[in-house]
Parts: C-alpha cells; structure tokens; sequence
C-alpha cells in the first residue's frame, strides 16, 4: 500500500514541479513581454511595412547594408519569418546570403526585442533566467548577444556567398546577380 | 455614372483580410462611409474615380442594403467592424483592425480587409493605378457633387474636414493602433507563449521530479561548461542534414538552453559562458526552414535548390567561428 501511496504522489510531484515552473514564469516573464509586444507592435503599424520597402531596395548594394543593416531593420520591423520576405529586393544569388543572416538576426537580437521571435523566445529565455537566478541583471547579456550577433550575421551573411558557389558549382547552375526588374 | 469597373483593395501596413475585389452592377452602385462622425475617408475619392460608385454618408442618411457595393468604417474593433461582414457586404476598415469585437467571427479574409489607404487599391483588371494621384483625386470630387443628388445631404462630405474633427481621426488612429497593438500581443501569449512555457515547464517538472535532469546535466555540463565543449556543441548542431532535423520551432534549442540556463542557475555553468552558450545551441538556426523562408523572398526553384545546400554548408562553416567570437566578446561579462 505504502508503495503506490509513495508512486502516486511521486507521479503528482512532477507535475506540481513543472506547474511550479509554470507559475514562476507566467508571473515573471509574461507581463514584461506583453507590454513590450504592444509598443512594438504599435511603432510598427504606425511607421508601415512600406517605409521598410523603401530602405529594402535601396539596402542591396553592398554587403554592410545586405548583411547588417537591412536584416536587422527588418527583424526589428517584421520580426519572424516576415523579415525574411525582405529577400526579395535582392538577386537571386544573394537570396540565401540574405536568408542566412536574417534568420539569425531573428535570433540574436531578441534578448533586447523579445516581439522579433516571441514562439521561439526559450532559446534566450532559457539561459537568461539562469542569469536571474544568480541575482544578477540580464541586460548585459542581451546587449552583447545582439552586438555580437550583429558581427557574427554578417559573416554569416557574407561567407554565404562563397558556398553558394561552391553549390553552384557542384549543380553546374548560375543563379543570376542582378536584380530582375519585375513588379 | 453608367460605367462601373471593379477594383482590387488590398490590406494595408498592420491590416488584416482580403485582397477583396469589389464589382459594382447596376443595382449594386453605391459605397457607404460611416467614418470620423461624418468625413470623408482619405480612400474615398479614388474608390469612386476607379469604380463610378456612388457615395453615401451613413451618418447623414441611410441606403438599402441590396445597393450597397461596398463599406467603408473607422472602426477600432468593436461593433462595427463586423456587422457588415455579418451582412455579407465588402467591407473596408481605414484602421488596421484584424478579428475582432462581438462579431469577430463574421469578419474574414474574403469580405473583410482592414488598415486601406488609396494606396492599397487598384483596379482589378491589373492596370497600374493612376500615378498622379493628386490629379485624379480632384477630379473625383467633382464627380461626386453631380453625384450628390442622388445622395440626401452629404454636408459634413463636401466641407473640409475642420481641425476638430482631424484631432478626433488621428486621436481615433492612434487608440485603434495600440488597441490593436495590444490585442496582438496578448493573442502571441496565448497562441505561442503560454503553451510553449506550458509544454517546457511539464517537461523540465518530469525531468527534474525524476532525477533524469541531474543525469542529463552530468552529460551537458562538460560540454556547456567550457568554451572547448561549447565549440563542440555549436559543430554538431550545425553538421549539414543534422542541423535540418534540429531546427523544427527550435524546441530541441530551447529545451537545451533553459537546461543549460539551469545549471547555470545552480552555479555549475559560470555565467559568462551563457553569451557563447546562446550560440553555441543555435547554430543550426532555421534550417529546416529554408525552402519556405527562401519562398517568402520569391526565390526561384534553382535558388531554392542551390540555396538550402548553401545555407546549410554557411552554417556549418560559421558556426563554430561564432561561438569563439562570442567566447572573445564574453570576457568582463559577469565578471566578479
């Protein structure tokens, strides 16, 4: 009897372990983001998807604004996976380059703006209440993660243009590398 | 005002809904406004330069429902907003509104598009819109006063919109977009948040209820405690075909991190590994997302197919570069 008795609240403590998680982080996490959600989705309906159009075509001319400048502004702006659609200024060839960077950037710079990819929050989150619970402030990491990751999505962005003649070369194809001009 | 042509309205920056194509008949040839108590929406006048339709002032005057083409709202998201997609009747929201309201149910994709200026609208045969559209916006005033007899009083439509009724509109604007603002962002807690920390937090109970954690960590933190293993992790993360199979809503990234996050928590990881940690369990980041993220970008089928190798051998190639970078730039972090 002692045995199932001793199963049985065994088998409810690891749910009340894990509602316990859950309430830390509802009551902890939550409301910050929430808040922060609704400014930044406010400055982005008012500011408009068709100012980011603009910076987005005049952004593809050197790799500094392809790789750095223009995913970031759309992460911030469009967040995941909308940032993405942005590739479409660019040529062909330098599609993947552009995918390569801006979907880290989706990544790095959530720490500070946690709307840029709010369902996949965890991977920063995770580790940040680490942080927390060692009493200690989270901003510092945030702000290296994202300037860090500023450096390391424009190599990224830029050495993807090197694979990707390489693969061109393994496929025997050439992706184009101008900008077709179509509506 | 006997020739009618549809138009394309499309939604606009923070809209929701269509593309909606609006054809006039003879019988259906009038457009209601019922915005800013009265004044004309700024789309107005190049809704009837394109399509001929006839304005009606809803808050002026009143029209049968069977003529109506078309209506145009301010609605922040309350009544309004669905009582006319309720009625199966085209419906434009000047303010980027989605689902919302007592009727939120009604309002959907093909009757309902939110958030329209004159930019979002075009005629449908797909001829370019007026590039003037200065020009032709006068011109649809004047056709409007031929078209005011058939209109009771349209008043309020034919002043200039005075200051306090422009202070009200941009007033109006500017609560309906953080409204909406809001309802988003509550709406991401529900639909990713909430059930995200639902799914990990039972997880992490079972798993540290159970004693598997302290097992699982014994493996993880030689690994996470030190650049050297950190180095490892972010290459293995990142092996070309394996780095697709990890990525799916980066789960298996985020389990990772809060469990590394955990031993961090107990002291076992030092606190400035968290910065090269964050890369290290991510350098496998959207693989398995390439050929849609490429699709998004109107990549073609080549660049496709070119494009997901190319990433994947990018990431490979960088990945461990960037957790040493991260390494380099986490010195004087947290540091006692």
């Amino acid at each position: 009897m002692d045995f199932i008795v001793n199963l049985a609240s065994g088998f409810m403590g690891l749910f009340t372990l894990g509602g316990e998680q859950f309430m830390s982080w509802v009551t902890g996490i939550i409301p910050t983001i929430l808040m922060l959600l609704v400014l930044m989705n406010a400055i982005i309906a008012l500011a408009g998807q068709e100012r980011v159009n603009t910076l987005a075509t005049i952004c593809t001319g050197n790799p500094i604004l392809r790789y750095a400048v223009l995913p970031f502004v759309s992460a911030f702006m469009l967040g995941n996976p909308m940032a993405l659609s942005m590739g479409k200024f660019m040529p062909e060839f330098y599609k993947p380059c552009y995918y390569a960077s801006a979907t880290y950037h989706c990544h790095t710079n959530s720490g500070i703006f946690p709307h840029i990819n709010a369902s996949e929050i965890f991977i920063y989150l995770g580790i940040a209440n680490g942080i927390t619970q060692l009493g200690l402030d989270t901003t510092p990491l945030a702000i290296r993660y994202l300037l860090v990751g500023l450096v390391c999505n424009f190599i990224s962005g830029w050495s993807t243009e090197f694979t990707t003649k390489l693969v061109e070369k393994q496929q025997g194809v050439r992706l184009s590398r101008e900008l077709k001009a179509k509506a | 005002m006997a020739e009618y042509r549809s138009i394309k309205v499309e939604k606009g920056s923070g809209g929701f809904g269509g593309p909606l194509i609006i054809t006039p008949t003879e019988k259906r040839n009038k457009v209601m406004f019922i915005t800013g108590g009265g004044a004309e929406p700024e789309c107005l006048a190049k809704i009837i330069e394109l399509t001929g339709l006839i304005p009606v002032n809803g808050f002026q005057t009143n029209c049968p429902e069977d003529e109506l083409a078309l209506v145009i709202i301010d609605c922040g998201g309350t009544l309004r907003c669905g009582i006319y997609p309720k009625k199966r009747i085209p419906t434009i929201n000047t303010n980027p509104v989605g689902k919302s309201g007592p009727m939120a149910q009604f309002i959907t994709e093909d009757i309902y598009v939110s958030g329209v200026t004159s930019a979002q609208i075009s005629p449908a045969d797909g001829s370019e819109a007026p590039a003037a559209a200065a020009a032709p916006a006068e011109e649809a005033k004047s056709v409007k006063f031929t078209a005011d007899k058939k209109v009771s009083e349209t008043l309020a439509a034919q002043q200039n919109k005075s200051i306090v009724t422009k202070i009200g509109l941009a007033a109006g604007k500017f609560v309906a977009t953080f409204n909406q603002a809001a309802r988003d962002a509550v709406q991401t807690c529900i639909t990713t948040l909430l059930p995200f920390m639902a799914f990990v937090s039972m997880l992490i109970g079972i798993i540290n209820g159970s004693g598997f954690g302290d097992a699982f960590a014994s493996l993880l933190t030689p690994l996470a405690g030190n650049i050297v293993g950190l180095v490892i992790l972010g290459i293995i993360c990142s092996i070309p075909g394996l780095s697709a199979l990890l990525g799916p809503g980066a789960v298996i990234a985020q389990i990772v991190g809060t469990l590394v996050g955990a031993e961090i928590g107990k002291g076992n990881i030092a606190p400035q590994l968290a910065l090269p940690a964050l890369f290290a369990i991510n350098t496998q980041g959207a693989c398995d997302f390439i050929p849609v993220g490429l699709g998004l970008a109107e990549a073609e089928t080549e660049t496709v197919e070119v494009g997901v190798v190319s990433v994947m051998y990018s990431r490979f190639l960088t990945g461990w570069l960037r957790v040493l970078i991260a390494y380099a730039a986490s010195f004087g972090l947290y540091a006692a």
